[in-house]
């Protein structure tokens, strides 16, 4: 199996490794950084668990070879709070947008786009922005009202 | 928008800054020790064929790989989930196959390599000759006279069978003024929690102990089919339920994969890591619902129930599951069929039928979903055929007050429920008279739909004995443990798969014991650490687990009540225990702090313990609980449908509900509302498809369609209280009533809205262009 030298930064901090090329780019997160935090539902691009920032715009790293993501600067969950919540972490805590929690940072990732590109989203831009996005638990009912919170969190 | 998140009582859950933050523990989180494996099963490309021979050389010529089959595992004996009661087959279920699969998916290797990627290189070199043999694969199929046999202890491929008829069944029926028919079928369904199963095994030869951490509902159970499978004692195992992913009942099964991977990591001496993916899930976890309602409703000339006759079938797939057995289903749609009406006579026949299909398995409201559809699609046609309002129907014919105790025709008491009061609430707040108003966009036809239903939770030991399930023992148990330094640990034996768990149970306890909710921690999923318990499944989380964390937290209460008397000198019975402080009942000023009892009983405080009292604050209480208890909805859809397309949209969605008193109103309205979603997928789009040889067509997210956020509509929600009087704690189950209203709300909105129409809507999922079909015909006349 060939290796591939990648070179990357996640949350802000830089990695160098030797990767097999073949290494999906959520396993190499997962496993060789272990930042667990970002999740795989399906593999093949449809539910969203996976998503994560990468230059700016999400990505589905169940599609993405880790060497493709070479020079690039990712943002995992685990690189949204500080001390405190971030405001769409907080926004999800208050309305109870969370169960089990696997589709979270998938939709956490999703929202913080959604709102830097959109401030002040309808309802109907809510759910057009996130459908992509998959959640088995929640009926989606308190993930839409926890955006719109989130939005006032992030205006204020 | 819903009404419970305004509550006091709906305080933010303890389980969510860990999931925010990414530090959760799922399972394929868990850093694999030194020398795992990573498993890959090899499953049966065929429904039905014989083993002729496996080929693993050229496998095994990879680097650190190992291929085991059944014959690597002599002892492992097949499970029986069922008792030998008549009614059912006698039909095991191997845990690897020796020479015959069943089903595409079935177990025939396990592959084993140092890495997850070069195991799947090793699975594609794995060589397995079949002898393709005929296959039976839907309901009718297996039903044919001549149809291939899928097991031959089950003649005529009847897994479970029972029938029965109330005294004078018969007569009543034909002295019926109207006798109203139908037949009522689902697609079978995918539970798909967001993460798939998946196991780690690891064994330390020297304690000779092993340890599988599961994605399960259902830990203790898990340990001890595992040690019965394989024949370790219990106290050598110790099951460990990491955060899990979603279950809904498909993780309340136990697997063949749980109990291979902690044979070959004892028989390897390593440690042995199985994450399923996607189509393994769809393959080889449970599927549900492939079921038939057959239904005749008699009726007095007012529209008054006399009663009904079923006859059920559900496609039970290639074996009995563990431990629910082949009935699971059979049995359970009879059984939570008669809903809130009043009605005596009931007669029915069910069935669970083999095929070579994947075995079906609980999901959420098990076949409830499917015999409410029935019985709130017959009240619909009642409605229609007699002229009345289809809420007039229903009111007829609701449990009144006067009622109760009520009995129902299947035997279940009802201790309470304001169904009469739920329905008005739910037509004001559905506006359900002003639908008329609403329906003006010509490109669309808009239904309404009502459905009033009852969700049996919380069962205990007694039912599951009734039920045949042995292996399920129905009862609860919660151990609470408070830390001399006044802090609280409460282990309860249930698990907890995003309903809530540390949070409720946190806050049942805090109720006697004047300890903050904050301050109580809840432990659950390990065997090692919690008393032995059945799981989280069928509703039963506040009810039996709930009991026993009230029994438990009494007994700590009154046991740090006699301590507080005897240090301030007074009457236990005059002690309240209340914000973190014992305070003496009429005198202001006297108290203690919890800390300070927990000290005394610790034996760490000049003035001790009461004569005679015991060391510690440690107590292991168990609930089981007596009666089933009964909660209560009414959902109102509104819909519509695109002319030109057939596509069906959700307008509006109410829901009232009792679930007795509520501890978290914001949790049971996030319960509910997910649910809703469980029932709205199968009403609108998701199916499982096979092919007629038994192929699965559905295998990924693409081919087998869950609904999004596009889909799913808003819900306004109301909540009726009303305290169960057969539980402890007042508290109704929760969690499946969603889905049971969804189903029949949703299916009677879209048969209204196709009200000019020649169509009978009688089946789901609704395909947009069955509807259209329909739309076309006519309008094209
Ligand atoms: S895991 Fe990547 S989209 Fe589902
Ligand atoms: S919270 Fe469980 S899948 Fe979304």
């Amino acid at each position: 199996m060939t290796d591939t030298q990648i070179t990357l930064t996640v949350n802000g901090q830089r990695h160098s490794r030797r990767v097999p090329t073949r290494m999906l780019l959520s396993d190499f997160l997962r496993h060789e950084l272990r930042l667990t935090g970002t999740h795989i539902g399906c593999g093949h691009g449809v539910c969203g668990a996976c998503t994560i920032e990468i230059d700016g715009a999400t990505v589905r790293s169940c599609l993405m070879l880790a060497v493709q993501a070479e020079g690039a600067a990712i943002t995992t969950v685990e690189g949204l709070a500080g001390e405190a919540l971030h405001p769409v972490q907080q926004a999800f805590h208050e309305h109870h947008a969370l169960q089990c929690g696997y589709c979270t940072p998938g939709f956490l990732a999703a929202t913080i786009e959604l709102l830097r590109e959109n401030p002040d989203p309808s309802e109907a831009e809510i759910r057009e922005a996130l459908h992509g996005n998959l959640c088995r638990c929640t009926g989606y009912v308190n993930i839409v009202h926890a955006v719109k919170r989130a939005a006032e969190l992030m205006r204020a | 928008m819903s009404m419970g998140h305004n509550d006091p009582r709906s305080v933010p859950r303890k389980e969510d800054a860990r999931l925010l933050r990414g530090q959760a523990r799922f399972l394929d989180d868990i850093e694999p020790p030194a020398g795992t494996l990573h498993a890959i099963f090899l499953r049966s490309p065929h429904a039905h064929a014989r083993i002729l021979g496996i080929d693993a050389s050229a496998a095994h010529a990879l680097p650190g790989v190992l291929v085991l089959t059944a014959e690597d595992f002599p002892h492992l004996a097949p499970l029986s989930p069922d008792l030998p009661l008549a009614g059912f087959a006698p039909v095991p279920r191997p845990i690897i196959c020796t020479d015959t699969v069943r089903f595409v998916g079935d177990l025939v290797a396990l592959i084993l390599a140092p890495d997850a990627y070069i195991a799947e290189d090793a699975a594609e070199l794995v060589l397995v000759d079949y002898d393709p043999l005929p296959a039976v694969v839907t309901l009718e199929d297996a039903l044919a006279d001549g149809a291939a046999e899928v097991h031959p202890q089950a003649p005529g491929n009847l897994l479970f069978q029972n029938r029965t008829a109330t005294e004078g069944f018969d007569a009543a029926f034909a002295a019926a003024a109207h006798v109203f028919r139908e037949d009522f079928s689902a697609s079978r369904v995918a539970t798909v929690s967001l993460e798939p199963r998946g196991c780690l095994a690891r064994h330390d030869a020297g304690l000779g102990e092993t340890t599988l951490f599961s994605s399960t509902q259902v830990p203790h159970l898990l340990r001890n089919t595992i040690s019965t499978a394989l024949g370790i004692p219990e106290s050598a195992l110790r099951v460990v339920a990491p955060d899990v992913g979603g279950g809904f009942g498909m993780k309340a099964s136990v697997y063949p994969e749980e109990l291979l991977a902690v044979a070959a990591a004892r028989k390897l001496n390593r440690p042995i890591k199985w994450v399923g993916d996607r189509q393994d899930d769809f393959l080889a976890s449970s599927h549900a619902r492939d079921m038939r309602f057959g239904v005749e409703m008699a009726m007095e000339a007012d529209g008054t129930l006399i009663g009904f006759r079923l006859d059920v079938l559900a496609n039970a797939g290639a074996y009995p599951g563990i431990p629910f057995g082949s009935s699971i289903e059979a049995g359970g749609g009879p059984r939570t069929f008669p809903g809130p009406y009043r009605f005596k006579h009931y007669a029915f026949r069910t069935r669970a039928v083999a095929t070579h299909t994947t075995p079906s398995g609980p999901y959420r409201g098990v076949a409830a979903p499917v015999g409410f559809m029935a019985l709130e699609g017959m009240m619909d046609r009642a409605a229609a055929a007699l002229g009345l309002d289809r809420a007039e129907i229903r009111r007829r014919n609701l449990l009144v007050d006067a009622d109760y105790p009520f009995i129902n025709a299947s035997g279940i008491r009802y201790d309470n429920g304001p169904h009469h009061a739920l329905l008005a609430r739910a037509l004001e707040l559905s506006d359900y008279r002003g639908f008329a108003t609403r329906d003006t966009d010509p490109d669309r036809l808009r239904g309404i739909g009502i459905a009033c239903i009852t969700e049996q939770t919380g069962q205990g030991s007694a039912r599951y004995r009734a039920r045949g399930l042995l292996r399920i023992p129905g009862i609860e148990a919660a151990r609470l443990k408070v830390e001399p330094d006044g802090s609280a640990v409460l282990f309860v034996s249930q698990t907890t798969q995003g309903q809530g768990h540390l949070t409720t149970f946190a806050q049942m306890a805090a109720e006697s014991l004047g300890i903050a909710p904050e301050h109580i921690t809840v432990q659950e999923g390990d065997t090692a650490l919690t008393p032995y318990g059945s799981g989280t499944f069928a509703s039963r989380g506040v009810v039996a687990g709930g009991g026993a964390v009230i029994t438990a937290a009494e007994t700590i209460a009154a046991k740090m009540k006699r301590i507080a008397g005897h240090i301030m000198e007074a009457d236990p019975a005059d002690i309240i225990l209340r914000d973190g402080v014992a305070e003496v009942n009429g005198v202001p000023g006297l108290s203690i702090s919890i800390e300070e009892i927990a000290r005394a009983a610790h034996a760490m405080r000049p003035i001790g313990m009461p004569p005679g009292e015991t060391f510690g604050l440690d107590t292991t209480q168990h609930w089981d609980q007596p009666v089933s208890s009964v909660s209560a909805a009414c959902h109102v859809a509104e819909i519509s449908i695109q002319r030109r397309t057939g596509q069906i949209r959700v307008e509006r969605y109410a829901i009232t509900h009792d679930c007795g008193r509520m501890i978290n109103p914001m949790i049971v309205d996030g319960q509910t509302h997910g649910a809703v979603l469980q029932g709205l997928g199968p009403v609108l789009m998701e199916r499982l498809l096979h092919d007629s040889e038994g192929q699965l067509m559905t295998t990924t997210l693409l081919d087998y369609t869950l609904p999004t956020m596009l889909d799913m509509p808003d819900i306004a929600m109301d909540h009726i209280e009303t305290p169960a009087l057969d539980t402890l704690g007042g508290v109704k189950g929760v969690a499946e009533g969603g889905t049971i209203g969804a189903v029949p709300a949703l299916v009677n909105a879209i048969a209204h809205a196709m009200r000019g129409y020649d169509i009978n809507i009688r089946a789901i999922p609704v395909r947009p262009e069955t509807l259209l079909r329909a739309i076309s015909t006519k309008d094209s006349r």
